[in-house]
């Protein structure tokens, strides 16, 4: 039987808030920006330029086009050792706060907390990291900088974050966990307000790793078609400030987070079983926890990689769950597999859905898998938005399904 | 409050099965490699595929599964798992520049391998999940445990940490001056008053619930903090200590994370300073080595020494007229940067 | 190479490839089931297969389901790579 959470809370629990967001991906550098793509049904899925790869010409990516270079001049980290990830982290991590009116004292409370996720860290620097683990001398600036921990350690150096601070990686669902831990310390009392989401960059090595396992698409993925043919790898980050209902006073919030499930599938390191299990157990967890029923659900942003496994057993999970699925789209289809931002993007992305009474349409989508028939949603449109589930399905059967609602 | 049921340790010492922590296993160029079991438990067409951190959590976690009902919880701390398959597709990705590369090393490199074999073996569908945060890895994954006992008292939860010492990241720890340049054994790690310290290597599972019936031993706190400031870690210590214990309480044996790296001692002398001389202070890096998750090892430790009242005289630092041991302060540090502080307490 | 000793060497090269430990090579039967019952594996085997026969034998199966024709047992295997092997 799986279990389910928070039983002896159940009446203590206050709501969680959305108060600041963050959010940087290949259709763009802000929250702001994201939102326009996505109203526009603008990708920004395409060649691959950030680095000279043997997939370059034949794997789009969803990449920011934004060198590491400038990067680092304009959120002036000029620290040795400061990778990528980091500073795609930093970058959205520093619209969120700011989004959300944090200051310098709140951040350094000790009932502040950070919790990030990534799956890449500092393995995008490909070249150095093989120098440094195979060679006894000359080590690189990035000696300290290649672990998933290294992200979160440098922001709280850099913000002097007073409370938990912590890492996940969870694969692809990475970030949705570390939404899920920050909500959670709320309901506990180990923190008034967290910040929470996630960051990866593009890197060789995972377009390698996942290019290994012949699910890397060489064209536009397109998530739900029958005729898909893989994911396209993209690279981003995202956060979002979460704070208890009696501590947001006259500020108005974005949206309520309400619900969130993570269970396992327990069936393949690399692949969702043929009913999906875990994304059903983990959609169910999420509708319990938000005390809703399936039919309040408006909208799915689904994980809706492109790959022939995850979109086929994710259809059935959402049909065993909702009998007739509402609205959903893959916004994959707009910037790619994030990865271990993934989970933090789409978020963003759900709590705009109910911000903004709007929903987004999943790109490059023609006609629908035979077996389950389930169409996304083709065209923005603007409708009423009270709840919004977001799924994210990770390697070794991670699944976690998160639920925004209207605050 | 975590009550803890049962544990379970492959660890540089006699941890597993038969526990013999009197006798102390001596380090072999720097570094104290795990004593691995047989694994009897696990199907050798599973155990072909596994790197060694995704071996030694399996091969911990499977007895205490084995024992007792499914889970409600896998959560596992580990900073790096798999880091041998992780460089090992890389230097895939540069030897064969980018050819065709086998895509096993890749799958088992992300770090809930561990987290997730343990429950594609066991059939356990619910909540798993893997804390990286480098020296908190394990400390964060007693949080999460912390509050879901909290949510549900009668559930048990799967708690634990693994990590390996791979040839890459020792060579990217050496580099960056975390491992001594001079050849050192463990049994004089103390003493060299040098940087860096040894390498080292584990994995400690336990079963733990929120239900003191048949527990072994009970976490009654944890606290981490991320400073540089041996000031504020002694201070933070103090109140730590000061809010556990409750008026007839003491510490009764002190076990730190004293690694012998010169530039860590501070840390510790700030440390020692808060606990009277009632207390006994005591070390286990030198049956461990150093690793980001070495402190789940002196939970375990402090769990087998609530139990069997036998303190190894190996470990001792400074004795003491104490003969009971009821409560036990851990503190670890890691790099001087990620300090923990746990309270264990006999049942 | 003649057929037998290709197959000799191709379970050898099959049990190192795959760490498979507890297998001695020259237990496999020529016509054992690489998948499900037989030696047992899955489907990230036989992408790893697929890199074998790239490496060993320079044959360069793009197509996975491709892949799944050739990979039943020893015999299907050495009957493609001695049709198609370029080294």
């Amino acid at each position: 039987m799986p279990y389910f959470f928070i039983h002896t809370q159940e009446k203590k629990l206050s709501k969680i808030f959305v108060t600041g967001m963050g959010a940087i991906s290949a259709i763009g550098n802000s929250v702001a920006e994201n939102r326009t793509a996505l109203i526009e049904e603008k990708s920004g899925i395409g060649k691959l330029t950030l680095f000279a790869s043997a997939y370059a010409d034949k794997r789009p990516c969803g990449e920011i086009k934004i060198s590491t270079t400038s990067l680092k001049e304009k959120l002036s980290a000029h620290e040795p050792g400061v990778t990528r990830t980091t500073l795609l982290a930093l970058h959205a991590f520093e619209e969120a706060i700011f989004d959300s009116g944090l200051n310098a004292e709140e951040l350094g409370a000790p009932d502040t907390a950070f919790i990030n996720a990534t799956t890449v860290g500092g393995m995008c620097l490909t070249d150095e990291l093989y120098h440094d683990a195979n060679k006894t001398e000359d080590g690189s600036p990035y000696l300290s900088s290649y672990d998933c921990g290294s992200v979160a350690l440098y922001i709280r150096d850099r913000y002097k974050i007073g409370g938990i601070v912590n890492t996940i990686n969870t694969a692809c669902s990475s970030s949705a966990n570390a939404i899920m831990y920050g909500a959670r310390l709320i309901h506990h009392g180990l923190a008034k307000r967290v910040i929470v989401g996630g960051t990866d960059s593009l890197a060789k090595f995972t377009i390698n790793g996942f290019n290994a396992l012949h699910i890397l698409s060489p064209e536009l993925c397109a998530p739900f078609d029958k005729d898909r043919k893989g994911l396209n790898l993209g690279e981003g980050a995202a956060y979002l400030v979460l704070e208890r209902e009696q501590d947001i006073h006259n500020r108005q919030p974005y949206a309520q987070l309400t619900g969130y499930g993570n269970t396992n599938d327990a069936f393949h390191p690399s692949s969702i079983s043929e009913q999906g299990d875990g994304p059903f157990l983990a959609m169910q967890q999420a509708l319990h926890v938000a005390k809703i029923a399936a039919d309040k659900i408006d909208s799915i942003n689904a994980h809706g990689t492109g790959t022939e496994n995850n979109d086929e057993t994710e259809s059935r999970a959402m049909l065993r769950v909702f009998g007739s699925p509402p609205a959903f789209a893959s916004t994959k289809s707009y910037i790619g597999h994030t990865l271990g931002a993934a989970g933090a993007i789409e978020a963003v992305y759900s709590v705009l859905n109910i911000y903004r009474q709007e929903i987004y349409p999943s790109l490059q989508f023609k006609e629908p898998i035979q077996s389950t028939l389930l169409e996304p949603v083709l065209n923005y449109k603007k409708m009423q938005v009270n709840h919004v589930m977001s799924n994210s399905f990770g390697f070794g059967g991670n699944c976690t399904s998160l639920i925004f609602s209207k605050a | 409050m975590l009550y803890i049921h049962r544990t379970a340790c492959i660890s540089p010492q006699q941890s597993f099965g038969e526990v013999d922590i009197e006798r102390l296993n001596e380090s072999v160029e720097n570094k104290l490699h795990a004593v691995e079991p047989k694994y009897e438990g696990i199907p050798p067409g599973l155990l072909r595929r596994m790197g060694k951190a995704v071996r030694i959590g399996v091969g911990a976690a499977l007895p205490l599964i084995k024992q007792s009902h499914m889970p409600d919880g896998i959560i596992i701390g580990t900073a790096n798992g798999g880091m041998e398959d992780c460089i090992k597709f890389l230097n895939q990705i540069i030897e064969y520049e980018e050819g065709m590369l086998t895509p096993g090393n890749f799958v088992q490199s992300t770090p809930n391998a561990i987290a997730s074999q343990v429950s594609l073996m066991t059939a356990n569908k619910n909540y798993n999940i893997t804390h990286v945060h480098r020296g908190l890895a394990f400390e964060n994954a007693i949080i999460d445990a912390l509050m879901h006992v909290r949510e549900n008292p009668s559930h048990s939860y799967l708690l634990g940490a693994v990590d390996e010492i791979s040839a890459y990241n020792y060579n990217i720890d050496y580099l960056d001056g975390w491992y001594k340049r001079e050849s050192v054994s463990n049994k004089t790690l103390y003493t060299t008053n040098s940087p860096a310290s040894l390498a080292g290597e584990g994995a400690a599972m336990f079963l733990v619930s929120g239900k003191p019936e048949n527990a072994i031993a009970k976490l009654s706190a944890m606290h981490t903090i991320h400073t540089g400031d041996e000031d504020l870690v002694r201070e933070q210590l103090k109140n730590f200590v000061a809010n556990n214990l409750t008026g007839n309480q003491q510490i009764d044996l002190f076990i730190t994370g004293e690694n012998g790296d010169n530039r860590l001692q501070k840390y510790y002398d700030a440390c020692e300073d808060i606990v009277s001389t009632d207390t006994t202070i005591a070390r286990f890096k030198h049956m461990s080595g150093e690793f980001p998750t070495a402190s789940a090892l002196a939970l375990w430790i402090a769990c087998w020494l609530v139990q069997h009242q036998q303190l190894p005289s190996h470990m001792i630092k400074k004795s003491s007229n104490q003969n009971q041991t009821e409560q036990i302060l851990i503190y670890n540090n890691y790099k001087g940067t990620q300090h923990s502080f746990m309270l264990v307490s006999k049942i | 190479m003649e057929t037998a000793e290709l197959k000799k060497q191709l379970k050898k090269q099959i049990v190192e490839f795959l760490n498979l430990t507890s297998v001695n090579p020259d237990d496999i039967k020529d016509d054992e089931p690489l998948f499900g019952e037989g030696l047992g594996l899955d489907s990230i085997d036989s992408i790893e297969l697929i890199v074998l026969l790239f490496r060993e034998y320079g044959i360069n199966i793009q197509d996975p389901k491709e892949g799944r024709k050739v990979l039943v047992d020893i015999n299907t295997m050495v009957d493609y790579i001695e049709k198609n092997r370029t080294k």
